[in-house]
């Protein structure tokens, strides 16, 4: 088990105008699944996708991930763990603006403090599999939205994590970007059994997701495995 | 890695960043030059009083300096000079027999003042009186017995180079005494104040009339180094343990002061250009955390930690002041070297400062202890600036942070 939540609720302002984001959620994601976690705006999904990645605390309920009791973390526990066990890869892009596709990709990696030995490889390794090798000393400014999110997939897989969230990953993309993107995020998710989970509303990438969690009004409407 | 994140965010706001270098730079600039003013201006002033009325070291009788009398002299003189000069480090020495009186004119009334009775020779070599006589001559060779006065006391007391004038004073035995002198030259020292009420003559003239003709009041020694001034003194004392023997410092308390204020206005001055100096900073990294909240939290997310967020700032912040500081540091080493050679003249206003014995041309030195000094100074400004925007980055809670647009 990868991911397990167990009455996972979360309120936003519980003293004032309480806005129920999630009402007990119970999910488990097994290793290597590829996952979209769907439904409309306000749905709980970034909720969610947040509270699994440790980036957020849920008001009430358990969160494990790889066996670890992680709402019970501290600040600084947590940035460790997500350092270790999470790749984040966001909407819009965050890449390091100041650091070419290859630095921002051994970034995480220096924070791991990796030898730079097996940096190169993984980095090298990574960019050419998201096809992204002749691109390597560029910026982010002087890289296309799609060629700036196969290097956020690069850099959510250096630190070699449990797995890989993704908000709205496709959303700033173009179709055949979007294709790409998705055919070598499946590509990882096949070959080297990566965990992906999506949180989404792109048609595109609910099609190839083998298994599609719906929200509503921050419960789970359904649950489908293909 | 750290480094290169740092270097590279300060230049992604080109103009922001030169604006805070340029400011420090100048800040460090205004400092040296003001301080190196400030220096030069009282070592004119020190120059000026060692030079001309204290030299560096100075020995008397030991009631003289409190009562300044006549009677007050030193014994046996004979070989002071010779034993003095055989000290090691001293320059040079000369011989002074001192005494109060009134100085008088047919046109221009009496006035009271202080009468030093000098070799010519050995005085120049101390004083290098020679060289500040503006009309005339250095006492000439004249029959009669010659005097110096000041050009401003000639002014005052309506007398040239030839007036003759009358010196009324005291001998060892209380008796008063009054001499002719005709004036053989007009000095002129920088300081108004003590060229107005100091006449030189010649010791063979005056001392006749004191009551000895060997009567000295007063050593004045000059030495080699000024910075050994004090062993030479000590030296000197143990020769002659009897006799006062005190250096430019006890002489003239007043030196001590400004030599202390030069250094505590230096510390003022640095630090109220450091305290501007933080609030720019303090500014201008604060919009560059604010301009970047999504990218911090999105660092945090991916797993950099509070430390390494708050030494990021840091860094970036300390790398602007090392890029600043030499460049304010180089300008400000240009402007003390070139103007310590040219000097700066401010003759526009030497009136009202050779009243006080200032030079009107003040060349401007600093100690090279300095420059360490201001370097450390922001570095230490730099970091403090840079803590309360690193504060505010490490505050963030990453959830928020990427929320922001």
């Amino acid at each position: 088990m990868v991911i397990k939540t167990e009455n996972i609720s979360k309120t936003y302002n519980p003293d004032s105008i309480p806005v129920h984001a999630l009402r007990g959620v119970n999910i488990e994601i097994e290793k290597g699944e590829f996952t979209a976690i769907v439904g409309p705006s306000g749905s709980g999904k970034t909720t969610l996708l947040n509270i699994i990645g440790g980036l957020d605390r849920p008001t009430d309920g358990y969160i494990e991930v790889g066996g670890s009791d992680i709402s019970k973390l501290s600040d600084n526990e947590l940035i460790d763990f997500r350092r270790n066990n999470i790749g984040f890869v966001f909407q819009a892009y965050n890449l390091i603006p100041v650091l070419t596709a290859r630095e921002n990709v051994e970034f995480v990696m220096l924070l791991q403090n990796q030898s730079e030995e097996v940096r190169n490889e993984r980095t090298e390794e990574l960019l050419k599999a998201v096809g992204l090798e002749k691109e390597i000393d560029r910026r982010p400014s002087k890289l296309s939205g799609g060629q700036q999110q196969r290097v956020a997939v690069a850099r959510a897989l250096a630190s070699k994590p449990t797995f890989v969230l993704a908000d709205e990953p496709t959303a700033n993309l173009d179709s055949k970007s979007t294709t790409n993107l998705l055919d070598i995020m499946a590509e990882l998710n096949r070959k080297e059994e990566i965990t992906f989970v999506f949180s989404t509303h792109d048609q595109r990438v609910i099609d190839r997701a083998r298994r599609v969690i719906t929200l509503e009004d921050g419960v789970i409407a359904s649950d489908i495995r293909r | 890695m750290l480094f290169k994140i740092a270097w590279r965010n300060i230049w992604r706001s080109r103009t922001r960043s030169l604006v805070v270098i340029g400011a420090i730079a100048i800040g460090v600039w205004a400092v040296i030059f003001l301080i190196s003013f400030s220096s030069g201006m009282v070592t004119s002033y020190i120059n000026n009083a060692i030079e001309n009325e204290i030299s560096h070291i100075q020995i008397h009788h030991p009631d003289f300096i409190e009562d300044e009398e006549v009677k007050y002299f030193i014994e046996n003189p004979e070989n002071l000079i010779s034993d003095i000069q055989m000290v090691d480090g001293v320059k040079a020495a000369t011989l002074r027999s001192i005494s109060n009186g009134m100085l008088s004119t047919s046109k221009g009334g009496g006035r009271g003042i202080r009468i030093k009775a000098i070799d010519p020779i050995s005085e120049a070599l101390v004083t290098h009186l020679d060289e500040k006589i503006k009309e005339g001559k250095y006492f000439g060779e004249s029959r009669s017995k010659s005097i110096l006065i000041s050009t401003s006391l000639s002014e005052k007391m309506k007398a040239k180079v030839r007036s003759k004038l009358v010196l009324t004073f005291q001998d060892v035995n209380g008796n008063i005494t009054a001499l002719g002198f005709r004036v053989a030259g007009l000095f002129q020292t920088g300081n108004n104040a003590y060229d107005l009420n100091t006449v030189f003559v010649k010791r063979e003239d005056l001392n006749p009339n004191l009551g000895d003709e060997k009567l000295t009041h007063e050593v004045a020694i000059v030495v080699n180094v000024p910075q050994n001034v004090e062993i030479v003194q000590s030296d000197i004392k143990d020769l002659y343990p009897n006799l006062l023997t005190e250096n430019y410092k006890e002489l003239s308390p007043e030196i001590e002061l400004f030599q202390s204020q030069i250094k505590l206005s230096a510390l003022i001055f640095t630090v109220i250009v450091m305290l501007g100096l933080i609030f720019g900073i303090i500014n201008t990294m604060l919009m560059a955390v604010l301009e970047r909240i999504r990218e911090f939290g999105m660092l945090m997310a991916i797993g950099m930690n509070k430390v390494r967020v708050f030494w990021m700032v840091v860094l970036e912040t300390v790398l602007l002041g090392m890029v600043a500081a030499p460049i304010g540091l180089a300008i400000g080493w240009f402007s003390v070297v070139y103007f310590s050679t040219r000097g700066i003249d401010l003759s526009n206003y030497s009136r009202g400062m050779r009243e006080i014995g200032f030079s009107p041309i003040i060349y401007p030195n600093i100690e090279s202890d300095f420059y360490w000094w201001l370097t450390l100074a922001v570095a230490v400004t730099a970091i403090l600036g840079s803590l309360y925007p690193a504060f505010k980055a490490i505050k963030l809670r990453p959830v928020e942070a990427l929320r922001k647009l």
